[in-house]
């Protein structure tokens, strides 16, 4: 009963975000064929009324906006996302060459934000008020005011227009055949260092309040001082006792989290000019490209709610007392 | 095997150190069981967490020594050394105490896994052992802490503790949480594992029964503070020191009869440093209290006390007293060698037939007959009766009849603030302040129309209440009440005690308390003493005498008093053959059965 609640408010919220998708494109001002030739802000159109009148008709661009809302849903429900304006191709596998690369640079933030946070956050919280912790603290209330795009700016002045150590964009070394495997990662390593360390940053400070403030909430528990009194490692108090404690506070926000992370993504993939979703939703936004805003909108909301939504089922998982508070 | 020197333990709180244990000092030899008790904030936990080193923020001075090592110093090896390997704790049963993601065969097995070498399947084997050993199920083994019922929590947490197989055990209030029922059972597992295994024990726990049963050492604690020590049967049946004797008042497993009063105050503002810190509290606190912290001193074997006055005091004391009048053919013997003591702080309540002495003898006591012979001491030396009676912090007394014991033409207030008239004590008008306060303490109106109503005026209620503000007035330090309910209905006589022992409890005075009624003696009194023919003939707790009386006459005189109780369902059967007779069939048919019984019982 309580299960089917829960999945209702998703698809309302799909529903919701779906519709959002449609129209807040259609408000913008400005229409696709008087962009398709033109330069980015010049209002010139290549076509003459008569093509623009047909070209409207074959996207069914001419049809009251209503009737488009239904027809958008009614080929969403037979999984067809519809073909881009602009690059003339199909939405779908645009997003799918495009995924990817979000993916991999937002899973490679998760982790080096994760990892870093909570070793940061757990020591800080065990040196609580002292010289180590007060350093941290005020170290990463800094950063974390900082938004990622400044960082990326920044990165990209020093770390690679500078020093010359990173790559200034892109996600792979155009043009490079015969190459083995390794060099390939390395390849993708190498370009994606920067981005993930930007946004990484960003997260990092969130992430770091956040496991220091769940450790200093453990650390006066009393199955904490029981752990003590049984005489185990100190290792063992802090990683099974503590940690294990945090992770399901942890766990949650980590996913819950996800949604902002998709938004620093975008702003980053746009700075480094990664070929990810973000930088692809500038540009569809910039020519008007409905179907392809939508898509990607789509798309990442998706994955949003699905992380949401796997952050309970783990949730329920790796808390046993949830499980019996249900049944 | 643990000896504590002068231990003190003081958190840093922000408002400036808290001193949770203050110079405590005691030795617990191998195999010894060691009580605890206080109320809750007196130190108890700080003092079981400091043997383990688990007072994180705590400072400590002073020395823990457990088998000539001393174990709180610069660094935590010393504790970590003996952690669960040599001292093991059952903590008190908490939803927390227990790790809630780990399973509670996980949670003993780290202890083992850490302090034993074992192999995985020996572990294993050993963890539900112990766990059936203490009677839980084996398949309760991989539940989580959540699932366990508090028993349940409670035995997983006993066996977690015997698993390593400690030489001192340390409980925390381990049957709080349980019933009756699983407090013993879990009682005798620990008495039976502690024969095979021999550890030494200290149990903290409010339940003066519990601690009755498993330790024979006891130590109270106030404010951190060691107030009295000593072996526990005799500590906890002959308290000396006034927190102790509070303590057993306030525990309705020692109270059976009486009405549970708890010690009055009791927020714990820090106490004066340099005096005793039981003094707000205490019921015979003296000017000395104030200022001189008390110092443990050893009274006998074994036994040591911290008290400015040397513990309870004793405030009056009547020897071989005797009292006799003369009637028109020879005398009749009213007292006949009565030995009589009041404790500070205690109600005594006199018992007997009528025509048994209980009156003569508080007349004596108050001075208003000599007696014969016989010696009356009180707790001043130089004090008589009279003069106790005629001083405030003295002796006051109460009669059987506020009609004759008040004038009927004098007004409330000139009644109430009489003696300290007589007195000439302070001025008027603190006379009249006296006189309000002690009005609002009876729980009389203190409107000026009351006041000047005349004594005729009033119910009998009210009178026995105005003659006990009477009493008040000069703030005894001992109230003899002669029979003052005895005249009253019932509801009234039930509100006039409680407010009468709530005062009693508040002011802390003594009480003497005379009445024929066993059945409010046994309400009202600690002590209890039967009179017969004019002599005493049983003295004793009040627990003691009703529940196992000595003298052949007490028996009787409780018997009868039972026996009331045990007959009183034959009320409704009388009334049911009142209705299905005629009235004069069913007096018949009473008398026949009373006869009858007659008969039975010779």
């Amino acid at each position: 009963m309580k299960k089917l609640g829960r999945l209702t408010e998703y698809v309302i919220t799909v529903l919701i975000i779906l519709s959002i998708n449609f129209f807040l494109p259609r408000m913008m001002p400005g229409d696709p064929f008087l962009f398709l030739s033109g330069d980015q802000g010049e209002q010139i159109s290549a076509y003459s009324d008569e093509q623009i009148r047909q070209y409207k008709a074959c996207y069914g661009l001419d049809q009251p906006i209503f009737r488009s809302y239904l027809s958008y849903l009614a080929d969403l429900f037979r999984g067809r996302l519809g073909q881009s304006l602009y690059f003339n191709e199909s939405v779908g596998h645009i997003v799918l060459r495009r995924l990817p690369w979000t993916v991999f640079l937002v899973c490679g933030a998760i982790l080096f934000s994760t990892v870093l946070g909570t070793a940061l956050g757990s020591l800080s919280a065990f040196y609580r008020n002292r010289l180590l912790d007060n350093v941290l603290y005020g170290f990463m209330m800094f950063f974390s005011e900082i938004p990622a795009f400044l960082i990326g700016l920044f990165f990209l002045f020093v770390f690679a227009a500078s020093l010359g150590l990173f790559p200034l964009s892109g996600a792979l070394t155009s043009f490079s055949p015969d190459r083995s495997v390794v060099q390939v990662l390395k390849d993708i390593i190498h370009h994606a260092v920067l981005p993930v360390a930007a946004l990484s940053l960003t997260r990092l400070g969130g992430m770091y309040l956040l496991v220091r403030n769940i450790m200093i909430s453990i650390i006066p528990k009393a199955y904490m001082r029981t752990a003590r009194a049984k005489g185990l490692s100190r290792y063992r108090i802090f990683i099974r006792h503590g940690l294990r404690n945090a992770l399901l506070p942890l766990t949650t926000r980590i996913f819950m989290s996800l949604g902002t992370l998709v938004g620093g993504a975008v702003l980053v993939e746009n700075v480094f000019a990664y070929p990810g979703l973000g930088l692809m939703i500038s540009q569809a936004v910039m020519v008007h490209d409905y179907p392809l805003i939508q898509g990607i909108f789509l798309v990442i909301t998706l994955l949003v709610l699905s992380a949401n939504l796997m952050s309970e089922v783990l949730y329920r998982v790796l808390d046993p007392r949830v499980k019996d508070g249900e049944g | 095997m643990l000896e504590l020197n002068d231990l003190s333990i003081v958190y840093p709180e922000n408002h400036g150190p808290l001193t949770a244990v203050d110079h405590v000092s005691l030795r617990l030899e191998r195999g010894g069981r060691l009580g605890i008790i206080g109320e809750s904030g007196c130190g108890k936990s700080s003092l079981a967490l400091s043997l383990m080193g688990l007072n994180r923020k705590a400072r400590t001075h002073g020395t823990i020594v457990y088998q000539g090592v001393q174990l709180n110093g610069q660094s935590d090896k010393a504790f970590k050394a003996v952690r669960w390997k040599k001292i093991a704790m059952v903590f008190q049963n908490g939803s927390e105490v227990l790790n809630p993601v780990l399973n509670v065969f996980e949670q003993l097995d780290e202890v083992l896994k850490t302090h034993r070498r074992f192999s995985t399947k020996q572990r294993r084997e050993l963890v539900l052992t112990w766990l059936e050993r203490v009677g839980l199920d084996r398949n309760w083994a991989f539940e989580f802490p959540h699932r366990l019922s508090g028993g349940m929590r409670q035995r997983a947490l006993l066996a977690m503790a015997l698993c390593c197989e400690p030489e001192l055990l340390i409980l925390d209030e381990p049957t709080s949480s349980l019933d009756a029922r699983s407090r013993s059972e879990l009682m005798g597992l620990i008495d039976s594992i502690q024969a095979d295994q021999g550890y030494s024990l200290i149990l903290i726990s409010h339940q003066l029964s519990v601690i009755e049963a498993m330790t024979t050492d006891l130590l109270t604690l106030y404010a951190g503070q060691m107030m009295e020590y000593g072996p526990t049967h005799t500590l906890l049946h002959h308290p000396m020191h006034p927190y102790t004797r509070g303590l057993i008042n306030a525990s309705p497993d020692y109270q059976i009869y009486k009405e549970l009063w708890g010690m009055p105050g009791g927020n714990h503002e820090t106490p004066a440093s340099n005096g005793c810190p039981f003094a707000p509290r205490c019921v015979q606190k003296g000017p000395r209290c104030k200022n001189s912290r008390p110092q443990v001193q050893i009274i006998t074997d074994g036994r040591s006390l911290a008290c400015n006055k040397g513990g309870i005091e004793i405030l009056l004391k009547g020897e071989h007293l005797h009292k006799s009048f003369a009637l028109k053919k020879g005398t009749v013997q009213a007292l006949c060698d009565v030995n009589v003591e009041l404790k500070s702080g205690e109600i005594l309540a006199v018992l007997g037939k009528t025509g048994s002495g209980k009156s003569t003898l508080a007349h004596v006591l108050s001075g208003l007959y000599p007696s014969d012979q016989g010696r009356l001491t009180f707790w001043e030396p130089g004090l008589d009766s009279l003069s106790a009676t005629r001083k405030r912090d003295g002796l006051q007394i109460v009669f059987q009849d506020p009609y004759s014991s008040t004038s009927h033409r004098m007004t409330v207030l000139d009644t109430v603030k009489e003696p300290l008239d007589i007195l000439g004590w302070g001025t008027s008008e603190s006379r009249r302040d006296a006189a309000l306060s002690a009005l609002a303490q009876v729980e009389l109106p203190n409107k000026p129309e009351f006041l000047e109503k005349h004594g005729h005026a009033l119910s009998g209620g009210q009178r026995q209440r105005l003659s006990l503000a009477r009493a008040l007035t000069m703030k005894p330090r001992i109230l003899i009440a002669d029979e003052i309910t005895s005249m009253l209905d019932p509801s009234s006589r039930a509100n006039l005690l409680r407010t009468l022992m709530g005062l009693q409890n508040a002011q802390g005075f003594s009480m003497i308390f005379i009445t024929h009624d066993l059945f409010l003696a046994r309400k009202v009194a600690d002590r209890v003493m039967v009179m017969d023919r004019g002599r005493c003939i049983e003295q004793g707790s009040s627990v003691r005498v009703f529940q196992n009386p000595f003298h052949p006459r007490t028996r009787e005189l409780v018997d009868t008093m039972l026996g009331n109780v045990k007959n009183e369902p034959m009320l409704g059967m009388k009334q049911n053959v009142y209705n299905l007779l005629k009235p004069r069939e069913a007096e018949t048919f009473f008398q026949v059965n009373h006869n009858k019984e007659q008969r039975r019982t010779p």
